[in-house]
């Protein structure tokens, strides 16, 4: 068991006044020992000098009574006092007082010379020990005889037992004194450490309200006389004035206890208020645990807006489409986003405190870790576009590697960042294929024009010939094929001249669902001559938009006409009219049940003169007249084989053409 | 700081163990206080007794005449013991009884032993002073004015030495009545009380102012000399002389032993070194031969005195 604080001082204190009794005690009883001692044997010596100065002249006279008397007088003087006998100068007892004849070894037991003043000795007489004295009886160097004394030791004894007893009841007091005295004194101090002790284990547990200083009788504002409630010093009994920032009293210095103490040190409050080591300490406690929970609330703030932050972050950096990851300088990745988990069809726990080995392939890895190590090295950014063969497809990517530098010129990490850009990489290719057919469209515009007009001359005058020739001749069939070869090539130049805008348009307001049923009146006989059925849904409200609605119109005739031409036979055209993704947007999709465009083919059918029918069956510029008007009126078309709807998803073509309800034709 | 309490201790244990005085070392000597006698004295054979008239303590008769009775021992071979009686009065009876076989007193006493147990003086000694005869002294203190002649003694409280003293009270008494004052004539008499010492107390009680006048042997004031000053003792009157101090040896002791006695005495020789040492110690110069008929005068002055020598 191990002992308290208190325990240990009131030990100490035991231990010490017991070791120091015990030195009085020795110390003392052997000093009063020896001076009782001597004084019993000073006595002795005194009473036997007495005794054989008396006892000269009865000796002299031989006076026998007087010698008794003198002898039994001198044992009546004490208790002590065991025997009392005269030797004449020959060592025979003359007197003595013992009752019962004179012990005869006592004779010899003690012998003193002339010249020896006296002589002591400790008898031990089986039950006592008696100091016995021998004295000369002199007369003018003349020695009569001797005088013996015999006082028992036991007085001796008495007295430093007696002695003995009060040294150990004053030992026994003192410690009594000393352990009431030291319970007094300890007791506020143990309390106390106690105290900070459970309030330092309270505060150890998070319990940052502990109150260990004791309260005060008067305070700071009863000694001022103050009233400013907004104080946190008034009525606050359980932290002093000067530990608390902020205070309204007028002699106070602004600022925390660092600032303000030197000041508050001269207050009155200070001096009256102040205690002791352990209140102060207890104090200080209380005040440190007060601004330890003040900053922990501050830090959990912090930490609070932190997390927020940082989840933001991630939010923000996983809702990305770009893949961002961070290495550390020897390649370790230490963050990365949704985006480039999913491109590595890994969790971030898979990834991070991996390197590029555990998450490439080989060759990629080696290729990773060439180019991270060179940026690292020499602290220039990447910025390069990799080709990614997958089992998606080829991808490509656009990647940038970043060195980041945390102080100094050191780089400690690596930021990388890549985007998806297959699809950039494909309308760029759309773009160059866009311009290809906006410059061979001039220069079908141009050659048109220039065709035009002599194919005009030639149809006239190849037509007035026919007047002049017989129908039945051979000159006027020839004829004929002249007109109508010249009728393809002028119907030919007119397309090239629709494909390249060079006809005028005539802008309205008008509705979809009504201009495709004018189309729709238009070809519906020819095509259920061939058993091809026309199939519509309009959207029940008007779709009006603003265009030419010639030249829209023209785009349906060309679609159902290709559809026609796909199916040849027996089959059926499902349009359906209906708002696109906004209100600002119309979808129209015109679905058959042909035989399909193959997936090589679908990317060259809006190209001009590309036709998959037979020789005269087409100019190949039919879509690519239809492409032409609907991004004339700021409109998308896509083909779709297999189609996405209609009745028939299996076989077949959809084209779904998305016009703006374009009050703002260019 | 685990083992420094241990070692506090250790110390604080060799402090008390080796502090001085602890250890007593005194020898112890057994007795065994059951074995025991009567204690009966032993009388020694053949002893000559020799007393001097206890005048003075024992102390102080022993004193002056131990180394005499050395001497004497030696001279004469006799195994001579110097007893000292408490008073005159027993110091005579031993006489008589033959306790004393050699008496040295005054002459009253003499006087006295010879007419009761038959003494016999045989020597008589010269006082310092070379004068064989001695006489008594009325003294009273220096600063007493009322007593200026022996006249104005009467109605003063008188202490004496003793009833039977010489020089202390008969040779005065004599005085006092040849110049007509009697024992009645005074306010008061009285006697030294005993044992020895009788002259000092004599001459203390005078000095004390207990008494206006006492009586002394001269010589006296000088044994006291060293205990007061005796200047403060003035001497009034002084008897007649009277002979001194006398040997006397009790009635059938030894012709031989006394005439050994005698010779031993008388050859004591102030010249010589080592018996001037006892003479001196004696406090007389030497010893003369005498006999009875020399004290006559004495006798004389006791009938005058109407003293019974048989009382």
């Amino acid at each position: 068991m191990k002992l308290g604080f208190r325990n240990k001082i009131y030990l100490g204190f035991f231990a010490l006044l017991l070791l120091q009794g015990l030195v009085i005690f020795f110390w003392v009883s052997h000093a009063m020992e020896d001076s009782m001692l001597k004084e019993i044997k000073n006595r002795e010596i005194s009473i036997a000098r007495i005794l054989s100065a008396r006892m000269v002249e009865p000796m002299l006279a031989m006076d026998f009574l007087r010698m008794k008397v003198l002898v039994d007088e001198t044992v009546k003087l004490g208790d002590d006092i065991s025997y009392t006998f005269v030797l004449d100068k020959n060592n025979n007892p003359l007197i003595h007082s013992f009752k019962h004849g004179f012990p005869t070894e006592l004779i010899n037991a003690n012998k003193v010379s002339s010249k020896d003043k006296g002589s002591m000795q400790l008898l031990d007489t089986g039950s006592q020990l008696i100091y016995d004295y021998a004295i000369p009886v002199l007369i003018n160097n003349n020695r009569l005889g001797t005088v013996r004394i015999g006082l028992f030791r036991t007085r001796a004894e008495k007295a430093v037992r007696k002695i003995m007893i009060s040294v150990i009841i004053t030992i026994i007091f003192a410690i009594l004194i000393a352990g009431v005295v030291g319970s007094l004194l300890l007791n506020p101090v143990t309390q106390s450490i106690k105290k900070l002790h459970e309030s330092s284990e309270q505060a150890l547990k998070g319990n940052l309200d502990v109150r260990t200083a004791p309260t005060l009788k008067k305070n700071c504002w009863d000694i001022m006389l103050c009233n400013k409630k907004k104080c946190p010093a008034y009525r606050n009994y359980n932290h002093r004035c000067w530990y608390l920032a902020g205070t309204l009293c007028p002699t106070c210095v602004e600022g925390e206890y660092a600032k303000k103490i030197k000041s508050c040190q001269q207050c009155r409050v200070y001096k009256k208020c102040s205690g002791d080591e352990i209140q102060s300490l207890a104090e200080s406690f209380d005040a440190m645990t007060l601004s330890l929970k003040g900053n922990l609330s501050d830090l959990k703030n912090v930490e609070s807006v932190l997390n927020e932050q940082k989840s933001m972050l991630q939010m923000i950096l996983d809702a990305i489409p770009d893949f961002i990851s961070l290495q550390d300088n020897k390649g370790k990745y230490i963050s990365a986003n949704r985006a480039f988990c999913e491109t590595l069809n890994k969790t971030r726990k898979e990834v991070i405190g991996k390197g590029n080995d555990d998450l490439f392939p080989r060759v990629n890895a080696s290729i990773y870790n060439q180019e991270d190590k060179k940026v690292i090295e020499t602290g220039i950014p990447l910025i390069k576009e990799n080709k990614v063969e997958g089992k998606k497809g080829i991808r490509w990517m656009h990647v940038v590697k970043i060195p980041v530098a945390e102080t100094g010129d050191e780089i400690k990490w690596l930021v990388c960042s890549g985007r998806d850009i297959t699809r950039l990489k494909a309308v760029q290719d759309q773009l160059t294929h866009a311009q290809k057919m906006e410059s061979v469209g001039r220069l079908a515009a141009g050659v048109a024009h220039e065709i035009n007009t002599p194919l005009g001359i030639i149809l006239g005058y190849a037509q007035l010939l026919m007047e002049d020739v017989c129908k039945d001749d051979q000159i006027y069939e020839d004829i004929e094929t002249i007109v109508k070869q010249t009728k393809v090539c002028s119907r030919i130049v007119a397309d090239l001249l629709k494909f390249s805008r060079s006809s005028t348009s005539i802008i309205s307001d008008f509705d979809i669902n009504e201009a495709i049923t004018e189309v729709i009146g238009i070809l519906e006989h020819t095509f259920s001559l061939n058993h091809v059925i026309i199939k519509h849904e309009y959207r029940k409200t008007p779709l009006l938009m603003k265009g030419d609605k010639e030249k829209i119109k023209q785009v349906f005739i060309n679609l159902l006409n290709n559809a026609f031409d796909a199916i040849e036979e027996n089959g059926s055209i499902f349009i359906k009219t209906e708002m696109g993704m906004t209100e600002n947007e119309i979808k129209i999709s015109i679905a058959d049940t042909g035989p399909g465009i193959s997936e090589a083919n679908i990317k060259k059918i809006f190209e001009p003169f590309y036709t998959t029918k037979g020789p005269d069956k087409g100019t190949g510029l039919g879509l690519s007249v239809t492409f032409g008007i609907i991004k004339e009126h700021n409109g998308i078309i896509k083909a779709f084989s297999p189609p996405l709807s209609g009745e028939n998803k299996e076989n077949g073509t959809e084209f779904i053409v998305m016009l703006p309800t374009g009050l703002s034709v260019v | 700081m685990k083992y420094s309490w241990m070692v506090l201790l250790i110390i604080l244990v060799l402090a008390l163990f080796f502090s001085p005085g602890c250890k007593d070392n005194e020898s112890i000597k057994k007795v065994n206080l059951k074995i025991r006698q009567q204690v009966i004295l032993k009388e020694e054979p053949n002893v000559i007794t020799y007393a001097y008239l206890p005048q003075y303590s024992h102390t102080t008769s022993y004193t002056r005449h131990h180394p005499l009775i050395q001497y004497l021992r030696k001279k004469t071979g006799l195994n001579i013991k110097q007893v000292f009686p408490d008073t005159f009065e027993q110091h005579m009876k031993m006489v008589g009884q033959g306790k004393i076989d050699i008496s040295f007193s005054n002459p009253f006493i003499y006087i006295k032993i010879a007419h009761r147990y038959g003494a016999k003086a045989f020597a008589r000694i010269v006082e310092v002073m070379g004068k064989n005869k001695f006489r008594g002294q009325i003294i009273c203190r220096a600063d007493n004015s009322s007593i200026k002649t022996i006249s104005d003694c009467r109605n003063k409280r008188w202490i004496a030495v003793d009833s039977t003293s010489a020089g202390g009270y008969l040779y005065p008494l004599g005085y006092f009545i040849d110049h007509g004052i009697k024992k009645k004539d005074f306010k008061s008499i009285t006697f030294a009380p005993g044992p020895g010492g009788k002259q000092e107390k004599v001459i203390l009680s005078v000095y004390a102012g207990e008494y206006d006048i006492g009586t002394i042997r001269e010589g006296a004031l000088d044994v006291i000399a060293d205990q007061i000053d005796v200047n403060q003792i003035r001497i009034i009157a002084m008897s007649d002389p009277y002979p001194g101090w006398v040997y006397a040896v009790r009635k059938n002791l030894n012709q031989k032993i006394v005439d050994k006695l005698k010779k031993a005495l008388l050859s004591l020789d102030w010249n010589n070194e080592n018996d001037r040492k006892i003479l001196k110690t004696a406090n007389f110069i030497k010893v003369i031969s005498s006999n009875d008929a020399e004290f006559d005068s004495v006798r004389k002055l006791a009938k005058r005195l109407n003293i019974n020598l048989d009382d």
